[in-house]
């Protein structure tokens, strides 16, 4: 009976995570002022939806074996060995099992998946990059692009490339560039990409789940703004401010009409040009938050 | 590992010069005095491996030519760069996304309050001197 309830608590645990806690979490106004920790808030949130779920499943599937949650897991993997994983199976049991078992082989296969495309496309365009890009001095620690249109931007991996074009090269002030490298740099070393992959993953098999749907968006602002403050530990941040709207104001060139409009320039400018932007209370109490989140599922199946 | 990417470039340099032609491997290390035949062959054989050399048989001598010209190679970068190819995958991180005229008239505003940069410098017109 106690697993049952146990159960109960983790899907709804899930459920929240999933739907409004996502929700709550892309609306509030307190992530911009701790963006680091705002993003293990979200990662820690997508874990423990998916976490709670698959242990909901798999403690009412133990259920009738009447030992508790953790010998049950080990009869259950034991008649798994022995070749009849399936005996004895009651509804519930049957309905317990393939909840978890749908959720952790959906999530594997789909972050799978993408990784393998994803690394691909990403050493498609390295290799064309290494043979294409210029080393300039204008623009040390990135390759250059001898291309019109201004961009600059980061391609993740185990050895990331810093790429500006020549486009970016003549609109930019050379503090600007700086500050601009400087940012990407900052991707590259936090690994944003590896951040990032899982969540764009799911988006499309999952866009009926609010988590899905919502958090690539509020990370990928979280992880920017997350860059731009490493960016303004060693440059000045209005340099940034202003680099950011010459670039987005160049992008929105006709001939750009594909590249996607976001909400990130204003939101990131707005952020730059206020002095007092970093909290350390917020940021304490998101990490808490998440580690709270993060081992509450195993604590109500272990207990 | 290092020096065979370099090579690679210029191997590649060399056929992009002579777009539109095929070059023998020998014609190529003419063009790359401090190289050796062979390594020059080795390095043609990664790049058609990797799809930016093609490779033509011509009598008992085989022809390369770059598959595409530098141009076009970096056209296709930039169209992954500027989000017009599709990438749901997130290939890349950008540093910026598109402003709509109206926002950056706002934000231009904003910035000259705070900085008092003559910041409606037009884009257009090239940076000026750093301040």
């Amino acid at each position: 009976m106690r697993l049952y309830l146990v159960a109960a608590g983790l899907l709804g645990l899930s459920v929240t995570c999933l739907g409004p806690g996502s929700s709550w979490l892309a609306a509030a106004r307190w992530t911009s002022r701790a963006p680091r920790a705002a993003v293990v808030l979200w990662q820690a949130i997508g874990v423990t939806g998916a976490v709670a779920a698959i242990g909901a499943g798999l403690a009412v599937a133990v259920v009738r074996f009447g030992v508790g949650f953790r010998a049950g897991l080990g009869d259950l993997a034991a008649g798994l060995v022995d070749g009849h994983p399936l005996s004895g199976l009651g509804l519930p049991d049957a309905l317990g099992l393939t909840l978890a078992a749908d959720v952790a082989i959906v999530l594997a296969t789909v972050v799978a998946i993408t990784m393998v495309r994803t690394v691909r496309a990403r050493a498609r365009h390295r290799r064309v990059l290494d043979l294409v890009g210029i080393g300039s001095e204008e623009a040390a620690g990135a390759l250059l692009l001898d291309h019109p249109k201004a961009t600059a931007y980061c391609l993740p991996g185990i050895r990331p490339r810093i790429v500006v074009s020549a486009g970016a090269l003549r609109l930019l002030h050379s503090s600007e560039l700086a500050a601009v490298i400087e940012h990407e740099r900052g991707h590259a070393c936090e690994h944003h990409g590896l951040v990032m992959l899982p969540l764009t993953s799911l988006v499309e098999p999952l866009r009926w789940i609010p988590y899905a749907r919502l958090a690539p968006t509020a990370v990928g602002l979280l992880l920017e703004m997350a860059a731009d403050d490493y960016s303004a530990r060693q440059h000045d941040r209005h340099d940034l401010a202003r680099a950011l709207v010459r670039m987005g104001t160049a992008m929105a060139a006709p001939e750009c009409a594909f590249a996607a409009a976001g909400i990130s320039v204003p939101a990131r400018v707005q952020r730059l040009l206020t002095e007092d932007t970093t909290s350390r209370a917020a940021a304490t109490a998101a990490v808490c938050a998440a580690s709270v989140l993060l081992l509450a599922p195993f604590a109500a199946l272990l207990a | 590992m290092a020096r065979l990417g370099e090579l690679e470039r210029k191997v590649m340099d060399v056929l992009w010069e002579s777009m539109g032609s095929e070059k023998t491997v020998r014609q190529v290390a003419e063009e790359l005095p401090n190289h050796a035949y062979t390594t020059i062959l080795t390095v043609l054989d990664r790049l058609q491996r990797k799809h930016m050399v093609r490779r033509t048989k011509d009598g008992r001598a085989h022809r390369y030519a770059a598959t595409a010209s530098r141009e076009a190679y970096t056209a296709e970068l930039m169209l992954e760069a500027l989000g017009a190819a599709p990438d749901r995958d997130a290939v890349l991180v950008r540093f910026a996304e598109v402003v709509t005229s109206s926002e950056a008239s706002v934000l231009r505003q904003a910035l000259d309050g705070v900085a008092g940069e003559p910041g409606t410098a037009n884009p257009a017109s090239g940076p000026k001197a750093p301040t």
